[in-house]
This record gives structure tokens, sequence and C-alpha cells, in this order.
């Protein structure tokens, strides 16, 4: 019997793939596609668009354009149903084609991941619902790695956060429970976070629920599904709110500095022709060149080359280029000499192919790295660099305001800005008030008026707040124990500041931002990596005992410890199955289940790629033999992938006057 | 016994039987003749209704009343509907014994269980002008033909949509069919028309004249499946065309002058025609049958593997004998598992030649009793079911090795078929036809009946979940019983509590239609999922439980239903009341509101007194304007609704600020003329643009009036000027004495301008830069002569050599030079 891998990348996106194209099918004939800007990425990565063509579909339109033509008798829809706004540009574009087109369309919607109640309503109140054929694509996680599943809710973080809008938890939940259902339950729920303890009172509750309302379609399997799983460990949930520094801080592997340059969306990111060279001739696609000076890339995870090169830390990058260029040159021209026989000719000829593709792949990578570097060796990047390294390590803020002032004079992008004075009221449980109320001014000065929205928005997600007083309005008394982090003791008890970092051949997972172990991670470790995390801590006097007797790593010690210092609730729940369900799935799979178990770590309100690095640097130690992971294997999921930018983006104002 | 081959009818080379099901089906008073009468498929209720255009024989003791009565195939009245809404256009079952009425005017019913709930809904499209015609069912939806020859399909009961096909040409329809969608080559539902001489296939897209010559055709019948078409000609014959009409397969010829009641295919093999008293059984190649029969008139049900056969006395099954019955029982059949027959038989009567039949047909044993076990399956007589199991038994025994799994299977199933074809319940399932039905099906068949013991006992044996059945027999007690409503509901809450799949919501619900409000409150709270409540607490009036519930359940979909509905119905200030206390749906309602409805926004933040929320959002309101002045008037509003709060003195200020900005701006653009646009720009931005453009008094006094510091405003200035390329001016401010912020700025933001020159003024004055720094300044400048002065100021040897080492021609010589005066030093 094949082993069952729960939380498997491929599998999902089969489902979802499948799912689509059933929905397509069912539509006769051509039809012009309409879907929401935020859907195209997943979309992409799922299906290609030959495949839709194949399918039926004529032209794709943005919803957001509002430009369908009615070349086509039937028009799809395909938007996400949660947003009343979204509900109701549907309906109106329907009504526009409607009104304008000389020919009777047929409409059909279908909404990601789930038909509402709440679209219904609205559509029946545009009087819209009756022409309309409704389905929807229950499309949850979409597997961006093999191991990072991203739920790609673009507005998690402004709901969660600035709206405190939680959709975003349900469908967490919704998507949380699917898998479930099909591998069985966690048996141990355990996180951080308000949302988070949120998330996984939902997912004991939703239990309850399905037990209740189990449809009597499916016998057997489900019954026995809502029993502890035997391949997964563990849930850990980290919220969000529970750890802004690791977000709001430059991110330092490659991976994650393509994202602060580049912008990667769903695995693909636009980058400048004249960077990359002008875009290969892709089938299907016939006269971009002409329109855009940009080139789509795709930056794949499965690429062999950019597998060793996204987690690494941007210093060895180049490095790393250099030895794939000598391999690839030394074992191209070596068997050309060799290739003698004609067998050996054969062989090499057939892995020419091979060659080509990571020499391609290698020309990209590189003139990838040089862009960076450009943008690395700038003036203003070092010094936002150093002033987040000298709050992280624990230095006095106030002597980095000078720099930011002088950042702010010097018409730095806004964001950058608020990421730096962000990290300084999330580290240092706020901000004297005086020197908050120059900053605002400051940036009112400098990026106008429009921003009092954007520092207000702020102060509501709690990223800029007062010392004393990181309560709603920054008017409350002083701060309730639980809602600020204190990072002072946590830089001991976690150590979270590494000061003997090791980029080349890192040791800890503090390699990631060049010194600063993110939070979120030491705290999943704390979890599932007690023992190491232990010596890491409390060196061990005996080098040999340390092996096993650290005493930290004794229970949930350290996790206990360090989630006093840490904002928001703490959580752990054991969930176990009826007695008798129990009993009848041990007697079928046996008990030889015992090691190489799944741990999901669930990132509520968005991971960033310098977390998943870490992670899977966590992860390729618990896999080591003998290691005490016993060969586990760690799954990311989250709500989507962020980075600074994005989240205090959520918040920034981009109108202005006039 | 009567043998089993004695109702078997040979048609060509086809055995045929017509399986007595039930004798004395209806009641003799029963005029049959006078109507409609459709059934459902898999052995389903019969539906009757009088036909309004024949005459009727008045009977005193008779109600006058209309109805629709539905009755089991053995004559039980399941149900009367009474009927006063209308000419009744269309009757039809759907596969899971839906029942559709369709009147005259377009109004659909779908009755969908058998107890008279329906749900009704329309056909549109002209349908109350035109009037219908007629309607074709099939297994999941209909089509209905106009008065004007439209046809409208619907393909879906839970979801009607009513569609319109091709319109045909307009002249009197002489008859019609159907291709259902799942046998249809385009995969959507084809209508046959015969119209004049011809035929017409009609789909979504296009009306298709099949160029017929021999109509017209007075009946039209599509086999089961979808693979053959009969067509009855004015002429008396019957012609089957292959349903690609690729070709005619045979040709009939009844020689009898009236045209037949009806026409209807009995499986896939044969055609049945119907007079009133006489059936002729039409098989391939032209071959047929005819059964007569005492009585006023025969209908034709058809079934997806036969035909039923009812008058008033009996209902009998007309199908193809199965291929394993017939190897079985034919007459002379010398196969062997009629040879297993004959020795279980002989072994009865414990003759010894039952053994040596067995080794006769031993090679092929394992052969024959697979043919009894489905012979048997295929039986509706149970002594023979008996026998042929009990033949299949035997065979098995002798076998070594022979996976008895089928012959289990089969005696579950035959149990079950047997139970449901007693009369009293009378579903005359086939074999076949349970198997397609699914035992799921047939369960549900059952529960609708009300025959719930049945039912559970079936489920039970079949291990199915009995929770439907459980909840339908709950839904039925609260509707009909009459005990108090605490004794219902604590029954039935000791019943079903903790079953999985229960839905107390839909017990509430049925209790809740029914009136018995204080009942379904209580029985909802047993219900554990909270989202399935709201919508019922919602209907019930109960709002703030419903709004509850919906947060509990952490569906934020359901919170906004809710508070859609609520905000309908409740007066702002309770609406906001409501919100008050419940924080995320208070955010659910600003975050809409946001997108949508601003003034709600507005006054929720007006009642909760939410100073700085009210002031941002007449701010953003301000950035939405297109023209200073109402910007500024916005402006004015935001600032004024936080006046005397002083905690938001800061915000005030800010807005007042903006205001004020806004209006030297607007200055600027009038007096500076076009080309300058200053609206929309933050102070510093403005600044910049005024140095830029050489308006530097202007800058000053901006500078002043809205307090920009020194340092920044020394940084505006600088980037002002690198912008506009005034080098001139640069150069002057090199002369100056002091600088807010140092001169290595200046030195920098020059040389990236690429002004090697003017950026080699302000070096010397960067005296805070360490020598090797100021080296390379010079090196950056293209200096080298001046990097090397340096270097031999500082006197450093090392950073001489390195300056030698990038210097070429008269400046490489030169260093060499101060190198050589470095060694004499």
């Amino acid at each position: 019997m094949a082993p069952i891998t729960p939380f498997n990348a491929s599998e999902i996106s089969e489902k979802a793939r499948r799912d689509l194209l059933l929905l397509l099918e069912g539509i006769r004939g051509k039809k012009n596609l309409v879907l929401e800007k935020a859907l195209a990425g997943p979309l992409n990565l799922l299906v290609k668009f030959s495949t839709l063509q194949e399918y039926g579909v004529d032209k794709p339109f943005f919803l957001e354009n509002d430009n369908v033509d009615s070349s086509q008798r039937n028009v799809v829809f395909l938007v996400r149903g949660e947003k009343a706004k979204t509900v109701l540009t549907v309906a109106d574009q329907i009504k526009r084609i409607r009104r304008d087109s000389q020919i009777e369309h047929e409409f059909s919607i279908f909404w990601v991941p789930r038909r509402t109640v709440v679209s219904d309503q609205l559509l029946e109140e545009a009087g819209v619902l009756g022409e309309a054929s409704v389905s929807e694509w229950p499309l949850f996680f979409v597997p961006l790695a093999d191991d990072v599943l991203s739920l790609e809710l673009d507005t998690a973080v402004e709901d969660l956060y600035l709206r405190k809008d939680p959709t975003s938890v349900y469908l967490a939940a919704k998507a949380l429970m699917q898998q479930q259902q099909k591998y069985g339950l966690f048996p141990r729920i355990i996180g951080k976070g308000d949302q988070a303890k949120r998330l996984a009172d939902l997912l004991i509750r939703m239990r309850t629920e399905i037990t209740a309302g189990e449809s009597s379609s499916s016998i057997g399997p489900s019954f026995l599904g809502l029993t502890p799983s035997s391949t997964i460990d563990s849930l850990v949930i980290i919220d969000r709110e529970v750890d802004f520094p690791t977000v709001l801080l430059t991110q330092l592997t490659y991976e994650g500095l393509l994202d602060e340059v580049f912008n990667i969306a769903a695995n693909q990111t636009e980058v400048d022709s004249s960077i990359v060279g002008g875009a290969a001739p892709q089938p299907g696609q016939t006269g971009s060149a002409s329109t855009s000076m940009k080139r789509k890339v795709i930056i794949d995870p499965k690429d062999t080359l950019y597998s060793t090169l996204g987690d690494a830390n941007f210093a060895i990058v180049g490095g790393l280029l250099n030895k794939a260029a000598r391999h690839l040159q030394s074992s191209t021209e070596r068997n050309q000499l060799a290739a003698k026989t004609t067998s050996e000719l054969r062989d090499f000829v057939a892995r020419l192919p091979g060659y080509q593709a990571e020499q391609a792949s290698l020309k990209l990578h590189t003139s990838l790295a040089e862009e960076i570097i450009k943008h690395t060796r700038t003036d203003i990047f070092t010094r936002s660099l150093e002033v987040q390294q000298n709050i992280m390590c624990g230095a006095d803020p106030t002597t980095q305001h000078d720099s930011i002032t002088e950042l702010i004079a010097r018409d730095v992008p806004l964001p950058s800005i608020l990421r730096l004075l962000a990290l300084e009221c999330t580290t240092n449980a706020g901000m004297r008030p005086k020197d908050l109320e120059t900053f605002k001014r400051a940036i009112i000065q400098a990026y106008g008026p429009q921003h009092l929205l954007t520092l207000s928005g702020l102060e509501k997600m709690g990223l800029l707040a007062p010392r004393g007083g990181l309560s709603i309005g920054g008017t409350g008394p002083a701060a309730k124990p639980g809602s600020v982090t204190n990072y002072t003791p946590l830089r001991k008890s976690l150590r979270i500041w590494d000061d003997e970092v090791n980029e080349t051949d890192p040791n800890d997972i503090s390699y990631v931002f060049s010194g600063y172990a993110p939070l979120s991670v030491r705290l999943v470790q704390s979890i599932i990596q007690k023992q190491t995390l232990a010596n890491l801590i409390k060196p061990s006097s005996h080098p040999q005992a340390s092996a096993q007797a650290n005493p930290l790593a004794q229970g949930l010690r350290i996790f206990d410890d360090a989630s006093k210092y840490v904002r928001g609730a703490t959580f752990d729940e054991v969930q176990t199955g009826e007695e008798k369900a129990v009993k009848a799935k041990s007697m079928l799979n046996g008990s030889q289940h015992d090691g190489a178990k799944t741990v999901v770590v669930f990132y509520l309100g968005g991971v960033t790629r310098a977390e998943i690095a870490a992670l899977r640097f966590v992860g390729s130690k618990l896999k080591e033999v003998g290691g005490e992971g016993r060969g586990s294997r760690i799954v990311i999921c989250s709500t989507g992938i962020v980075k600074g930018g994005d989240l205090v983006g959520a918040a920034l104002e981009k109108r202005r006057f006039g | 016994m009567s043998k089993p081959t004695a109702n078997w009818e040979k048609v060509g080379d086809k055995f045929y039987r017509k399986v007595p099901l039930y004798t004395d089906v209806f009641d003799q008073d029963l005029e049959l003749d006078k109507y409609h009468v459709v059934g459902a498929p898999y052995g389903g209720a019969v539906a009757i209704y009088r036909d309004e255009e024949k005459l009727h024989a008045y009977r005193s003791g008779q109600a006058a009343k209309a109805s629709i009565d539905v009755y089991s195939c053995a004559g039980k009245l399941i149900r009367r509907i009474t009927w006063d809404k209308g000419t009744i256009k269309g009757l039809g079952w759907s596969e899971d014994e839906k029942l559709l009425v369709v009147t005259e005017d377009g109004t659909v019913r779908c009755y969908y269980d058998l107890q008279g709930d329906f749900v009704p809904f329309t056909l549109g499209h002209g349908a109350d002008e035109h009037g219908v015609q007629s309607c074709k069912f099939y297994s999941t939806g209909f089509v209905a033909l106009l008065g004007n020859n439209n046809l409208i399909s619907v393909a879906r009961y839970d979801e009607p949509r009513p569609k319109l096909l091709a319109t045909p040409p307009s002249e009197p329809v002489v008859s019609w069919a159907i291709i259902p969608p799942a046998y249809s080559l385009s995969r959507s539902v084809e209508v046959i028309l015969a119209i004049g001489s011809t035929l017409y296939v009609v789909d979504a897209t296009d009306a298709e004249d099949r160029d017929f010559s021999a109509g017209p055709f007075r009946h039209i019948s599509v086999s089961p499946r979808g693979e053959f078409l009969a067509f009855y000609t004015d002429d008396g014959k019957v012609w089957v065309v292959s349903g690609d009409w690729s070709e005619k397969l045979s040709e009939y010829q009844s020689r009898v002058k009236t045209v037949p009641i009806d026409m209807q295919w009995c499986g896939s093999n044969a055609v049945a025609l119907a007079w009133e008293d006489e059936v002729h059984l039409i098989g391939p190649r032209s071959v047929a049958t005819k059964f007569y029969y005492d009585a006023s008139q025969v209908h034709l049900l058809p079934d997806v593997d036969g035909l039923r056969l009812l008058t008033n006395d009996v209902c009998e099954y007309l199908q193809k004998v199965p291929d394993e019955t017939v190897d079985v029982f034919r007459l002379g059949s010398d196969s062997p598992a009629a040879k297993l027959l004959e020795a279980s038989s002989l072994l009865d009567q414990k003759s010894p030649k039952a053994d040596d039949l067995i080794q006769l047909i031993r090679p092929s044993l394992a052969e024959a009793v697979d043919t009894c076990v489905k012979a048997a399956g295929h039986e509706f007589n149970i002594h023979w079911q008996k026998a042929l199991l009990k033949a299949a038994s035997y065979g098995k025994s002798v076998l070594d090795l022979y996976s008895s799994d089928d012959f289990v299977d089969m005696c579950e199933t035959l149990r079950v078929l047997n139970a449901v074809r007693f009369y009293e319940i009378g579903l005359p399932l086939s074999y076949d036809q349970f198997r397609r039905l699914t035992p799921e099906k047939l369960v549900a068949r059952l529960t609708n009946r009300n025959e719930y013991l049945l039912a559970l006992r079936i489920s039970s044996y079949l291990h199915l979940p009995a929770d439907k059945i459980q909840v339908h027999w709950a839904q039925q007690k609260v509707r009909v019983s009459t005990d108090d409503e605490e004794a219902i509901c604590s029954l039935i809450v000791q019943k079903l509590r903790g079953q999985p799949g229960v839905s107390f919501e839909e017990i509430a619900r049925a209790a809740y239609d029914e009136g018995r409000v204080r009942l379904a409150t209580e029985l909802l709270n047993y219900e554990p999922r909270a989202g399935k409540q709201v919508p019922l607490l919602l209907g019930m009036k109960e709002d703030i439980i419903a709004l509850d519930k919906a947060l509990e359940s952490g569906d934020t979909d359901l919170v906004y239903h809710v508070l859609l509905h609520l905000r309908k119905k409740l007066p702002l200030a309770s609406f906001f009341r409501v919100l008050n206390t419940r924080p995320v749906a208070t955010a659910l309602v600003e975050s809409s509101a946001w997108d949508t409805d601003r003034e709600l926004l507005k006054d929720l933040y007006y009642q909760d007194d939410r100073r700085l929320d009210g002031s941002n959002l007449l701010l953003a309101e301000a950035l939405a304007q297109t023209d200073v002045a109402s910007a500024t008037d916005k402006l004015r509003l935001a600032s004024k609704y936080l006046a005397d709060a002083r905690d938001f003195a800061f915000a005030k200020t800010q807005l007042d600020d903006a205001a004020r900005l806004l209006k030297h701006q607007e200055t600027y653009e009038k007096e500076l003329g076009p080309g300058n646009a200053f609206v929309g720009l933050s102070a510093n931005e403005t600044v910049f643009a005024l140095i830029k453009a050489g308006h530097n008094k202007r800058a000053v006094k901006l500078q002043n009036e809205f307090r920009i510091s020194e340092k920044a405003y020394a940084w505006l200035k600088l980037r002002a000027l690198v912008a506009a390329r005034h080098w001139n001016e640069l150069e002057e401010m090199g002369k100056s004495k002091k600088s807010a912020i140092g001169w290595e700025p200046y030195f920098n933001e020059v040389l990236a301008a690429g002004n090697t020159r003017v950026a080699s003024v302000f070096i010397p004055k960067c005296t805070g830069a360490r020598p090797e720094e100021r080296v390379e300044m010079w090196v950056k400048c293209g200096l080298l002569v001046k990097a090397g002065e340096e270097a031999v100021k500082a006197k450093d040897r090392s950073l001489l050599e390195e300056v030698r080492a990038k210097a070429t021609g008269s400046a490489a010589v030169e260093v060499e030079r101060m190198m050589g005066m470095m060694t004499r030093k």
C-alpha cells in the first residue's frame, strides 16, 4: 500500500483543475471568461490558457476593467463571492451587456470558492439571478510548491487586521476541514494569537457540525475520517498579528528579495525585458511583445537551479550561480569531447534539452540577481537595512530616528518608511508619543495629507502606536498584558537575535535575516523541534550529554515560557475521536505509522518567503535520520504570501487630491 | 406451479414475456379510458387525471371536484391532489419520483414528495400568452410545446431555469418526442417535431429539417437510451430509424385503419402499439405479435427495460426475456444452467441421476451457477427464484473454488425486491431497474410513501444510513401528530439525538411550516450547526437570535445575510443598537459599507461618537472630489467633526493644514500659469516643484508657513536643483559655510546626476569623511591626481598605490611622481 501523503500538492491542484474544467464543459460552445484580477494568478498556475481554449474559452477579460464584449453568446464570470462589492460589479456588468448587446446572452457565474447566500440575495435584488446559472468552483488551497499551500486571499491582511472582517478565518477553517475530512483529524491543534484561536475554535466547532450533518451519501470513509489522523502530527497555527516585525523586515533570501524587488504573485513576476532579455516566443501568445515592455517570468519551485537558490541568503547567491555556471560548462564541454561512441552520443543528445533549460534558467537568474545587487547597493537600501538590524538586535530605537527622518526628507517610497516606523512600534511596544507625532507630521508633509488615512489605518492595525497604549485609538490606559509582544525577554529566551550567524553554511534559521531569527518560526520550533532549540538557547556544558537531557526541552516549556511575552491568546487542543472509531481505524491501519508524519503550519494572515525558507530549513533538519523529528515533513499553509509592503500597503491611501 | 415459460411469446427469434404483477388494480367503475395515465420510471407511482375533452358519465356519489390521483402500481391510492388551478397540459414524473404538473398558462408545480407539497415556477418566454400545448418529460427535466410552436426546456428542478430552444416553423405539429440530453449527440436535449410531412430536429441553437416526405407521422417514440427512433406513418406503417438518423432499420405494416392511441418502446428492442383493447409488439425485422385485452383501454407505461401495461383489472410487465432466463428455461434447452436446474430438482427427488448430470456439465459448472444466480434475479415468481437459487447453491457446493459474493448479494437483493413488490407497497421493480435506481433511492421512495418500518429494515439490512428516514419520520410526526408539543419534542429528541446526519433544522422547519412555532424553536435548539439555524430563525422572525447564531457559526456570509435583512427591516437607530454589542457584526457592516454605502457609515460613526473615523470618512470623500473648492469644503467639515475634542487636536491641525495647502496650490497654479500643476502634491513636493521651477521666494514662504524643518528643506532644495540641473546655483551653495545636512549628500546627489565637475566642488567640504573615503570620492569624479594628493596628505602609501593602479595616461605619471616624492620623504 502506498503511503498516504496528507496535504498532497499535486492532488490538490489536480482536483481544482478538474473541477474547473468540468464546470467549463458544462457550458456548450465558445465563451468569454470574465475573471477577477486576483484570480488570474491562481488560475494560471492551475490551468494553462491553451487548455482553457480547448474547453471553449474564447477571450479572457478582467472584471475590474468592465470591458467584456458581446462577441460570444456565453459569458462566464469567475469571481469571489464574499464581498458585496464584487457581487454588485458582476450584477452591473450583466445588466450592461444585456442592455447593450443585440443578441441574447447566456450568463454563468462560478463563485470562488463557494456560492454565498449574500450573492444570491444581491443578484436577486439586482434582478439578474434568474438570468444567470450559478455554480461554484471550490478552490481553496492553491499549491505554490510541494510544501506550500496558499489560499491566495489577496485581501486577507486588510480584512483581518484593518477591517476586522473574519471571512478569511472562516475560509481557512473550511479549507483545513476539507483536508481533515480526507486525512483524519489533526491530533493536536496548537498555536498563538487571537484570530488563530478563533480558527482553532472554528475547526473544533465544525467538527461537531460535520458529524451532525454528515450526508448520508458518504458512508464509511468520513466516519473514519473524523478520527485522529495517523499521518498528520499536528497543526500549528500562527496568527500574523503575533509577529508583525518579521513581515516588516526586508527579507534577505534570494526568493524574498525577488519578491521585494519584483513582486511575485502566484509564482509569477513581471520583469522589465531590458533586464532579462526579450520575451521568448511563448506558444499561444502572439504580438504581446509590442504592447508591453514587461516580460512575465515564472518562478518555478521545481526548477533544479532555483531550488538551490531560492531559500539561500542572498549573500551567497552569487557564489552559487558561479558554481552552477561552471558545472554546466564543464559537463557540456567534457561530454562533447568524450562522447565518442554512438550510445554515449545518444545519451548526451538526450540530455541536451535539460542542459538548455538549465542554461536558460541560469541566464535568467544571473540577470535577476544582478538587478537585485544593483538595488541592494543603493544608499537607501543599506540605510534602511541598517536601521532594521539595529532595532532587531535591541539597540535603543531613538538612535535610529535621525536616519528615518533623513530617509523621509529624501522622498524614499512611503511604504519603506512605514515599515521602519511600524517595526519600531511593534518591537518596542509603541513609540514615545512625542516622536510619533513628529513622524506623523513629517510623513504628512512629505507625502501628502491623504496619508492621515494611512496613518489612522496603521494605528487600527496596531502597527503604529504611542507607547503605553497599543489599544484602539491610542487613548486607552496602559497596555493590558498579552496585547503587546515584549521582545527584550524573548531575545534571550528564544534567542531571537543571533550574533554568530553563518550565511554560507547555515546552522540556524537566523540566516534568513542575517541575524534575526523570525519569532513565528521560533515559536514553531519550540513546538516541533524542542531539543535543537533548547540546545541553542542554553548550550549544555557537556557536549555529549546535550543530545537528550536538556531540561528546557521537556514538555512545552519553551513554548509556554515564550508565549507569556507574546501577544494574543495561546491554545493547545488535543482532538480525539470516538473510541469505537479510533479502535476500528487502528485495527485497519495497524500501528506501523510511527515516523514520517506531517506537521502542518498554518499562518493566518499570510506568510513571508523568508519564513518559508526558515521553515524548510527546520524541516530539512527534522528529516535527518535519527534526529528528533523522526523524518517529519512540514507543510506550510497560509491565507497568502505577504511581505512588508503588502502589510503597510493594506492601510495605504492611494488617492490624492485633485 | 405453472411453467415459467407459460407467459412467453416469441417475437421473431426473441422471447418476450408478460409478467402479471398485480390484479384488481382499479375500481371497475373508474373509466380508465377517460383518464390520462402516467407512470414514474422504475416501477414508480402512477398519476391519473380526467381527460377534460372526453365525456364523462355522471355519478351521483362521486365528488365532482377534479383531482390528480396518485396510485401505486397495485392500485393503492397514495395521494389525492385536488385540482382547481386550470387546464393541465402536461403531467409527468422525474426519475426521483417528483410529479410535475404543467398548466396551460405555463405554471409548473413540482410535487417533490408524494405528500402533496409542491414548489411552483413559471415557464415564461410567452407561455402565458400562447399557452402550453403539451409536454414531454425525461429523467431530470422536460420540454414544453407552446401554441406558437416555441419550445421551452427545463433541465433541472432544484433550480429550474426555463430556456427557449430554437424556433421551428409555425405549421401545426402532428406529433413530437424528445431525446434526453444524456443520450443525444449534442449532450443537450433535442426535440423531434413532425410538421407537415417532414420531421424537424430542434436543439438550443437551430431547427433542422430532416427532409422526410412519408409523413405526416402520427406518433414518434424514442427508445429509452436514444439508440432508435420509431415513427408511425399516416398509412399505418411503423418505421424504425437509428438514433443518429443514419439508416432505416425496419418497416412494419400494421394493416390497421385507425391510428393507435399510443406507441412506446418496450426496452430497446421492440415497439409497442396500443389501440383500445389491442397491443402489437413489433420486434426487429418487422416481426410482430399481438395481445388482446378485455378492457376499454390499455395504458402503456414505458420504463427503462420494459413496459408496464395497465388496465382496470391487471398491471402487467412486458419485457424481453433476459438471456440468462432464456438459457435456463427455454424449452429443450441443453445449456449447462438448464441441466443444473434439472439436476437440482432430481436431487430433491433423491434421484442418483443428479450426480450424473452434474458430472456431465462439470467443465462449465461455474458458468452454469452464475447463470442460475442471474436468472433468479430476473425472476418475479418466488417459487422459481427459490428453485434457481437452490440449483446455484447445489452447483456451488460441487465446485472447489467459487466466490459466493454474487450469490449472497443476489439473495439479499431478492429479499428486498420481493418485499417492495408486495402488493401493499406496490413497487414492481425488475432486477435491472433496482440496479439502476440504487438502493438509496429505493429507500427514499419508501420513505416518501411513509413506509418507515420497511425503509428502516431495508436500510439496516443493506447497511445504508437511516438519517433521512428518521428525519422524514420526525417531520411527518410534527405535521400530523395530535400529541401535545412537549411530548412530540421529547419523543423526537429521545429517538434521534446524536444520530449522525439527522438535521433538526429540517424537522423544525416542518414544524414551523405547520404553524407550530414553539415546537420549532424547541427543536431548533438541538441543531448543532449554527449555520443551519439561521435561515429558519429569520423566517420565524427571530432576527436577533439568528444574528447571534450566525456570528457563532463564524460564517461571515451568514452574518452578512442576516445583517442585510436587519438593515432593511429595522429603523436605523435600532439597527445600530443591535450592532453596538457585537463587534464582529459592526466590523462587517463597516467593511461592506465602506465599499457600498458611505451614508450608513456616517450615521454609524455619528451615533457611536467615533469622531476620528467620521472625520476620516469625510477626508476620504474630500479625496474623491475633483475640484479644489468642494475638496476644501469637505476638509472643513472633517475638521469641524473633530472640533473641541482635545484627543484629536493633531488630526484637526493636519486637516486645516491640508485645506490651506490646497488653497496655496490653487493660487500658484493661477499665478504661474499652465504647465505648473500643484494640486495634489504634498507640502514637500510643492516646495520641490517651486524650487525646481525657480520660484525660490515662494518656496521659502511655504517652508515657513508649514514649518518644514531646515534639514528637510535642505534636502528638498538639493534634490530640486539637481533635478532641474541648476549647476550654477549648486556651486553657489557650495560656497556657503554651513549646511544643515552636511556636504556628502550634495556630493552624492550631484554625482548620481552625472556631473563630476560640480560634485568635486563639494569634496573638500566633506570634512567629516575619512581620507580613504575622500580618495574614493575623487576617484569617482575621475580626478585621480586629486585623489593622489589626498592620499599624500593622509600620508597613506597603500592608498596611493591603489590610486596608481587605477590611473592611466598623464594622471598615472603624476601619481608616480607623488609616489616618488613620498618615498623621498
